[in-house]
């Protein structure tokens, strides 16, 4: 058990946004939520996975919808209460715990203000480890839990709850009820039972936020390189360096795909939708989905993201391995590069 | 005939430039401290007197102001946003300092809008009254910032005039003239233009006092961080838009005296040298923009490495080398006072006043961001249409000649983790000075 106050919220949300994999939305807006609900409220407990009693309802909050949107219109930060309490009040229980949905981006530091506000506990883990785009993409769909009932909550007090008959329905609805409500709303859903967790989520990975985002930050200060920083905590690899010479962003069979082209020692093609998703080096593959492909500004270590991808950045590419469960068949299935659409097998990171 | 004037800590430069950008003339002044204009009236006055169209001049004062936390005006802050905006406070992660300096208190008001037009809520007037005589007696200017107000500024404008009317005639900044999306950054832009509007004030009338009789007829500009220029009444009302416009128009001026689009340049000064990249004659900016102190601004600045006088060679290699898109690709220019030092690279003629002469060739900038929602590709291609209306528009705000202002850049992005065609829409629209 330990204890988030404000002075950690810096280095955990550069981490998550390097987590994020050039998705997951800027933390910069969760950070500053949380920093204000935790001056409102005390900081935050979080407790180890194998701390959490067996019988302990653990609820993700997150928020669902563009973040370039939630840049311009704030949560009022009583959305995630109205989601939890909407879906205790199906539940028919209170949520004991709450735990991000996905470390990447800003869902690292939603659940954060969220714990706060309702005065609970946090979990130190996530359903994914990274950030992905859609809500069947978590380690519980793995073993059979369930994102439904999913509660989402809207800014002018609208609340939806939803139940739906598979994981991909459960995306599907609620995806399509939140460009009605505003294309950025609250959500509170997949639901874990204490004895869950371990199966159910990447441990630890908010201590390991912290981490990676102290590191580039020491490197930084230190004059040192903040990449070589970050690929030491993440047990990542270098696979390139260099500059974008190319942006290009077409739709295509409902996939809106984005491919950058990076020119160094060599060329990298990237290839992205909301995260980095494909990296090709001299026209052969070196990194794929479910794995890690974090696009960082070579000189301060800051993470790019997909939106922010444009002619001219300095940027070093590296990757960085997943959890283990995301390339068995049933993880590659909901996540690997072929359910986003390219024609090619996840391939295992090797050193460079 | 023009004139480009650089202001810098040490030395002003200022060169004469025909109507087809060759240098007629430079010549290089001691500046002097705390009065810029004194430096221009100083600069022009040792080169011969013509007849010139319009003189731009580059300055690095509003920066000095609040860096020095000098100058800066007490800011009463207005959000317009109700309850979705209620979360996280103005002037939230400023250093505390900053905030000290610049915070004479703020409120947070019911409207504001969304994407759609039903997402807008009506203006709260009797809390922007309340608002304005909470902060009578200790604001000196005024920030508006309204949620989705580039969308529509309107709110803004008639809370500015319920606030003018408690409290007469003081400077208010209204945020949707920056025309950025992204509520925090915005406001804290508009913050600081209001912080910084009585040294723009200032500096504003002083040049144009010094300029109307140095250079009567002459439209007179500044410089802005993007490597465009604006008008002096521009430069009152968004001084903040003049953040890093010293380094943009040394990085622009060294293009054109090298007759080159894409190059990096260092630009070597007396205390330390500053290196940047040009893409396609602009600088490169700074991925986020302008920080002060940890708070994003949302100003476009250039991406800049700086190396201390005296230098090590490897030092400056390296600096060189981290601004090349590969290996030894783009020429490396060198300019500035002391650019004998540097032995490598292009050392075009001129290029000690290479901040005056990208001064006097930049032409008149604005740009526009918008969310909308594209079902199709004439959908798309009618709301890229009307935001590059928006973006040439901004530039003639800005003082740009309205007949031939063109589109600089007009991009595309799809936004992330949403199904359905909403893309954000940016464009950057420049054109020459208008004429007096």
């Amino acid at each position: 058990m330990r204890e988030i106050g404000i002075d950690a919220l810096d280095d955990m949300a550069r981490g998550a946004g390097i987590l994020g994999t050039g998705g997951g939305g800027d933390p910069y807006v969760g950070k500053l939520l949380a920093r204000e609900a935790i001056r409102r409220h005390g900081p935050v407990t979080v407790y180890d996975i194998d701390e959490v009693p067996a019988d302990a309802t653990v609820v993700p909050v997150s928020s669902m919808g563009a973040p370039t949107v939630l840049l311009e219109k704030l949560p009022g930060g009583t959305e995630e209460l109205t989601a939890l309490r909407a879906l205790e009040a199906v539940l028919g229980r209170q949520a004991t715990h709450i735990v991000p949905i996905e470390v990447g981006g800003v869902n690292s530091m939603i659940p954060i203000a969220a714990a706060a506000q309702a005065g609970l506990p946090l979990v130190d883990g996530d359903a994914m480890g990274r950030a992905f785009p859609e809500a069947q993409m978590v380690l519980p769909t793995l073993i059979g839990v369930r994102n439904t009932p999913m509660a989402v909550a809207d800014d002018k007090g609208n609340t939806l709850v939803l139940d739906a008959v598979s994981n991909h329905w459960a995306e599907r609805i609620a995806r399509a009820a939140c460009v009605q409500m505003g294309c950025q709303v609250s959500c509170a859903d997949t639901v874990l039972r204490g004895d869950q967790l371990r199966d159910g989520l990447v441990p630890a990975t908010l201590t390991l936020a912290e981490e990676l985002g102290r590191a580039v930050r020491v490197a930084r200060a230190e004059h040192a390189d903040p990449v070589a920083a970050a690929v030491a905590v993440l047990g990542g690899v270098t696979l390139f360096s260099g500059k974008v010479v190319d942006v290009e962003r077409r739709t295509t069979g409902g996939f809106a795909r984005g491919r950058a082209r990076l020119e160094g020692t060599g060329t990298l093609e990237l290839d992205f939708q909301n995260e980095h998703l494909l990296a090709r080096r001299d026209g052969a593959i070196v990194a794929t989905t479910p794995d890690l492909i974090c696009v960082l500004d070579t000189d301060s270590g800051e993470p790019v993201t997909t939106e922010a991808m444009r002619y001219g950045l300095r940027v070093t590419v590296v990757g960085a391995p997943c959890d283990p469960r995301w390339t068995t068949p049933a993880g590659l299935e909901l996540a690997g590069p072929r359910y986003f659409g390219y024609d090619c097998d996840y391939l295992p990171l090797t050193a460079a | 005939m023009r004139a480009g004037v650089d202001v810098g800590p040490t030395n002003t430069d200022a060169a004469h430039l025909a109507d087809d950008g060759s240098v007629l003339a430079t010549v290089k002044v001691a500046s002097v401290p705390g009065d810029p204009a004194a430096g221009v009236r100083a600069a022009l006055a040792r080169l011969p007197r013509r007849e010139l169209t319009h003189v731009a001049v580059g300055l690095r004062a509003t920066a000095a102001s609040v860096v020095r936390r000098q100058g800066l005006r007490k800011v009463g802050v207005l959000r317009i946003g109700g309850a979705p905006a209620r979360a996280v406070r103005p002037l939230s992660g400023w250093p505390p300092d900053l905030r000290e300096a610049v915070s004479a208190g703020y409120a947070i008001v019911d409207g504001g809008g969304g994407l759609d037009p039903e997402d807008w809520a009506p203006l709260d007037r009797d809390a922007v009254a309340r608002f304005a005589s909470g902060v009578a007696g200790r604001a000196q200017a005024v920030a508006v910032a309204g949620l989705f107000s580039p969308l529509d500024g309107d709110q803004e404008r008639e809370a500015a005039e319920i606030v003018r009317a408690e409290l007469g005639d003081l400077p208010i900044a209204l945020s949707a003239d920056l025309g950025s999306i992204g509520l925090l950054e915005r406001e804290n832009a508009t913050v600081l233009d209001a912080a910084l509007s009585g040294v723009a004030g200032a500096l504003a009338d002083g040049l144009a006092a010094t300029l109307a009789e140095l250079c009567p007829g002459a439209a007179v500009l500044v410089t802005r961080g993007d490597g465009t220029l604006m008008s002096l009444e521009h430069l009152a009302r968004h001084p903040g838009l003049s953040l890093g416009s010293g380094p943009a128009s040394v990085l622009r001026g060294a293009g054109v005296l090298a007759g080159l689009g894409d190059a990096v340049v260092a630009d070597v000064g007396a205390r330390r040298i500053t290196v940047g990249a040009l893409a396609g004659g602009f600088p490169e900016e700074a991925v986020g923009g302008a920080e002060i102190g940890g708070v994003p601004v949302g100003f476009r600045v250039p991406s800049l490495i700086r190396v201390p006088v005296p230098f090590d060679p490897a030092d400056l290699a390296e600096a060189v080398d981290r601004l090349q898109p590969g290996p030894g690709r783009l020429p490396l220019v060198v300019v500035g006072g002391g650019a004998e030092s540097v032995p490598q690279g292009l050392h075009p003629p001129h290029g000690k006043a290479a901040g005056a002469i990208g001064a006097a060739v930049s032409p008149v900038g604005g740009q526009y961001e918008r969310i909308v929602r594209a079902p199709d590709r004439s959908a798309l291609a009618q709301a890229m249409e009307a935001v590059a209306e928006e973006a040439r528009a901004a530039a003639v705000r800005a003082g740009a000649d309205p007949r031939h202002v063109r589109i600089l850049e007009a991009a595309d992005t799809r936004l992330a983790y949403l199904p359905g065609p909403f893309v954000k829409l940016r464009a950057r629209a420049a054109g020459p000075p208008s004429r007096l």
